[in-house]
């Protein structure tokens, strides 16, 4: 008797130890293909860089993300490099995935999880969800808890000082402003701004010079690829009425942080926030001291 | 018998000039954002946000406008008498298919680079257009070889030519579209669709300079383009060399297009509908309509400017979108009124 | 005086095609001929060469001088051409239509003169088309057209005046009308006429010389009665006809009969 309740014991003990969720997460994805930057981005941001098995063209950030397999680029990934690649999780982003893409790769009987990006409160979400699909949604909250104080580290500081009436340039020839309905647009209000096309219809819009005359931005920021980045001033050399170009508030941030809703978005917000509010980073100031931004005027 | 004559030259382009210079003047009053027009006349030169909205942002791309709608005007008045077509337009040739290819390819190679003029006197420009006015030239030059035939070029293989050249082009611009970021996407909008939008008072200049020396030039053709619309033959006969005088409004209206492109990017259907227009209203002589073609194209891209800064304030839509947007349903009415025309063969 | 065109040893090929072959004849000033031979027999080439639109190695002068001489302007003021059909695309109205003859005279920077106004009006009064001067042409019927252009080739002031087969779309009222107004501007004017015919009665009846020509040469060369005989219209056309000749007439007639 007391052998067989031995022997079913150790049956059990083995069945269960088989049946229970590994380590890592029962059915956790293994194989994960990116669609985005900004995913893979958080992917190795949350710590799970060595899973991905695909990425696009784009994907650059970490190092490490140009050393993985291409599966085409960001608006138009290969079906097949994606099925050679043998996922069991494909990430993508609701507004730049072509749908017809999507419904492909979903009848080709893979998993494909589509996040939006359009909000800043969706950018966290997304790495939390990220997170919970990966089967580690500790991970995913704590990241997006430290950005989120980031965030409000950066609102704090900046709130002495009055808004400044800002231009956020993607392109010179032709001049692509961020525009309403952009997560761009609530980085820059985060940051102490007042984007001056915050009211227009489109995410990017191509901004004609009167307007921007008109509505006399007091910092103008071009950030993107297409910016010229040897000689910001220059573009905007006539136009001297406008305050940012006669107080030399005229700057280029060639980084692409704030242009991908990634996890960098916290240091990428922070670095606006230096460049529309410097006196607020000054040394010496510190948020938490009450901070007045010295020398804050309009 | 009611002919063309010195009266009637000055009443219509005097009519049409005065209506030029309001439609400049005007444009340059009216946008998307309220000018206070005193201010501004006040002290010009001033850092004065009215002076420089209205000397500064908006008088140099309406005074481009006003060139480059008469420009493409012409050139598809001289193109529809060449191709014996009326419903030739600049576009067919492929050279603005080439520029803007050109223009494209410049943005994605070298979109930084600059060109000092005057060794930095008069400022620098970008390579992209020049880039563009390279790739017209190619163009220019690989049509016209097709299309060459025992020292001719019969209208019916420079046709052809053109809107092959032309798809070809347009399937290169289309796999660069896919391949290129999204920054680089807009910039390939702009030759795509157009836009006027310039501060450059020199570039004006340089167009205006040029564009008026090809239209002069044309201009003085005019007899002889009236008597190619005859008909090849009957130009012969009434004492054109025909010939020549194809090779040489070809590759006028050539190179005039290909610094239009290269300088607003593809503004289409002026070409078009312009010079029918113009035709029912002064009627076919090339002598009349070649100025007044001029003026009017002027007249209509400067509005069209004007809808493109106003229609989705604050966006600034590409001017090409307004003037398709006129263009297309008055192409389906051509086509309609052509086809009823005909008598039935 | 040299007669008003000569042609001799003409030959012409498109291409490895020979469309003419040693064709030889003259036409004095103040000469009506008519050409006739079916198609490809080389009729509107001959007419091409003669206005100068193609334009072979030699064996052509006009007025005594070698064809290939003459600058273009200058050979259409010398000789005008009526097409068959024009193809034009665009709306004229008959009066600039028929001021576009006057284009060879006056210089290529200037509006028309009054001279040039005179020529015009008087070329339309003597087609009859001067009602429908201000009319599009487009609007007009076949022989109204035809008259425009015939309206066109005499505003050019020319000595020679070409047809191609005037008469092809016109109806037989139409026909009629265009034959007398070319046989009194023969008369009246000393007009020298050639023109390309396909109806051989009209062509009998209104030419005092007739061209046959067959495969790109002359086959017969002469008054109707020796051209348009049964057995070479048989020949050339491959028809079998009847000839019917109307005696004692200061004209032959001829009037030509098809045989089943």
């Amino acid at each position: 008797m007391k052998i067989i309740a031995g022997w079913s014991w150790l049956l059990a003990a083995i069945v269960s130890i088989a049946a229970a969720p590994s380590a890592r997460g029962a059915g956790a994805p293994q194989r994960i293909v990116s669609l985005a930057p900004s995913v893979t981005e958080t992917i190795f941001a949350l710590g799970f860089g060595d899973r991905l098995v695909g990425v696009t063209t784009y994907c650059d950030y970490p190092a490490a993300a140009r050393r993985l397999p291409k599966i085409g680029s960001f608006t138009s990934p290969s079906l097949e490099a994606i099925l050679a690649r043998r996922p069991d999780l494909v990430i993508g982003v609701s507004s730049a995935t072509d749908p017809a893409a999507a419904r492909e790769i979903e009848r080709l009987g893979l998993k494909l999880r589509l996040i939006s990006l359009a909000a800043v409160g969706d950018i966290l979400r997304s790495i939390v969800n990220i997170a919970q699909l990966l089967g580690a949604p500790q991970t995913g909250t704590t990241l997006a808890a430290n950005i989120q104080a980031q965030i409000e580290r950066v609102k704090r500081r900046v709130a002495p000082a009055p808004r400044r009436a800002t231009l956020l340039a993607v392109g010179l020839r032709p001049l692509v402003a961020v525009g309403g309905k952009n997560y761009l647009d609530e980085l820059i209000t985060l940051a102490g701004g007042k984007n001056i096309a915050a009211d227009a219809a489109q995410p990017w819009l191509n901004l004609p010079d009167e307007l921007i005359v008109a509505r006399a931005p007091q910092v103008i920021i071009e950030a993107g690829w297409g910016s010229d980045r040897g000689a910001p001033a220059r573009h905007w050399r006539d136009l001297q009425s406008i305050p940012a170009v006669r107080e030399r508030r005229v700057y280029v941030y060639p980084s692409d942080k704030i242009l991908r809703p990634g996890p960098r978005i916290g240091e990428g917000l922070e670095e606006i926030a230096r460049l529309i509010h410097p006196e607020c980073f000054a040394p010496g100031a510190r948020a938490d001291q009450g901070n007045r931004c010295e020398g804050s005027r309009s | 018998m009611k002919v063309l004559d010195r009266r009637k030259m000055l009443l219509v382009n005097g009519a049409l000039l005065a209506l030029l210079l309001l439609s400049v003047i005007a444009s340059a009053i009216f946008g998307p954002v309220r000018l206070d027009l005193a201010e501004a006349l006040r002290s010009p030169f001033s850092a004065d946000p009215n002076a420089e909205i209205f000397f500064r942002a908006r008088l140099p791309r309406v005074l481009l406008g006003a060139a480059i709608g008469g420009g493409m005007a012409v050139c598809g008045v001289v193109l529809q008498a060449l191709l014996g077509n009326p419903l030739a337009c600049p576009q067919m040739l492929g050279v603005s298919g080439g520029a803007s290819l050109g223009g494209i390819l410049g943005l994605i190679f070298f979109p930084h680079w600059l060109l000092p003029v005057a060794g930095g006197l008069l400022g620098e420009i970008s390579w992209t257009p020049l880039a563009a006015f390279l790739g017209a030239l190619i163009s220019m030059m690989l049509v016209y070889r097709f299309s060459l035939f025992h020292g001719r070029l019969h209208p019916y293989h420079l046709l052809l030519s053109g809107v092959i050249f032309n798809s070809f082009i347009a399937a290169l611009i289309m796999f660069l579209n896919s391949i290129v970021d999204f920054y680089q996407a807009q910039g390939l909008l702009f030759w795509l669709m157009g836009s006027l939008s310039t501060r450059a008072y020199l570039t004006v200049a340089f167009i205006w300079a040029y564009i008026v020396c090809g239209f002069l030039w044309l201009w003085a053709k005019g007899v002889s383009l009236n008597l190619i619309t005859m008909g090849e033959e009957a130009a012969l006969q009434l004492g054109v060399e025909t010939g020549a005088l194809q090779r040489q409004v070809f590759v006028a209206s050539s190179l005039m297009i290909g610094a239009m492109v290269s300088v607003s990017g593809m503004i289409g259907f002026i070409g078009l509908m312009i010079p029918h227009v113009m035709r029912l209203i002064v009627g076919s002589d090339h002598r009349l309509l070649l100025p007044a073609s001029f003026l009017a194209g002027g007249i209509f891209l400067c509005w069209a400017d004007t809808l493109a800064r106003v229609v989705l304030a604050p966006a600034e839509l590409p001017v090409g979108i307004i003037t398709a947007f006129f263009g297309g349903p008055f192409f389906l009415y051509l086509l309609y009124r052509e086809g009823r025309r005909k008598p039935a063969l | 005086m040299n007669p008003a065109i000569e042609v001799s040893e003409l030959s012409f090929s498109y291409g490895r095609r020979a469309v003419l072959d040693r064709v030889s004849f003259a036409v004095e000033r103040g000469a009506m001929l008519g050409i006739l031979g079916p198609n490809g027999s080389g009729k509107t080439t001959l007419l091409k060469i003669l206005s100068g639109v193609l334009r072979p190695a030699g064996g052509v002068n006009l007025a005594g001088k070698k064809i290939a001489s003459y600058g273009r302007r200058e050979l259409s003021r010398l000789c005008a051409v009526v097409q068959q059909e024009p193809q034009i695309h665009f709306p004229y109205t008959a009066a600039e239509i028929v001021l576009m003859g006057r284009a060879s005279h006056h210089g290529a920077l200037a509006l028309e003169g009054r001279k040039d106004l005179e020529v015009a009006r008087a070329s339309m009064a003597l087609t009859d088309s001067l009602a429908f001067a201000d009319r599009y042409l487009h609007e007009l019927s076949g022989g109204e057209k035809q008259r425009v252009l015939i309206a066109r080739a005499l505003a050019q002031e020319p000595q020679i005046l070409l047809l191609d087969e005037p008469s092809a779309f016109l109806d037989l009222k139409h026909q009629l009308q265009v034959f007398e107004l070319l046989r009194r501007l023969n008369r009246e004017r000393g007009l020298t006429i050639v023109a390309a015919l396909h109806d051989l009665n009209l062509a009998a009846f209104f030419f005092p010389r007739l061209v046959l020509l067959r495969e790109g040469t002359i086959y017969r060369d002469g008054a109707p009665i020796q051209v348009l005989t049964e057995q070479t219209i048989e020949e050339v056309y491959g028809i079998r006809v009847r000839v019917d000749l109307t005696p004692a007439n200061r004209e032959a007639q001829l009037s030509i009969r098809f045989l089943p």
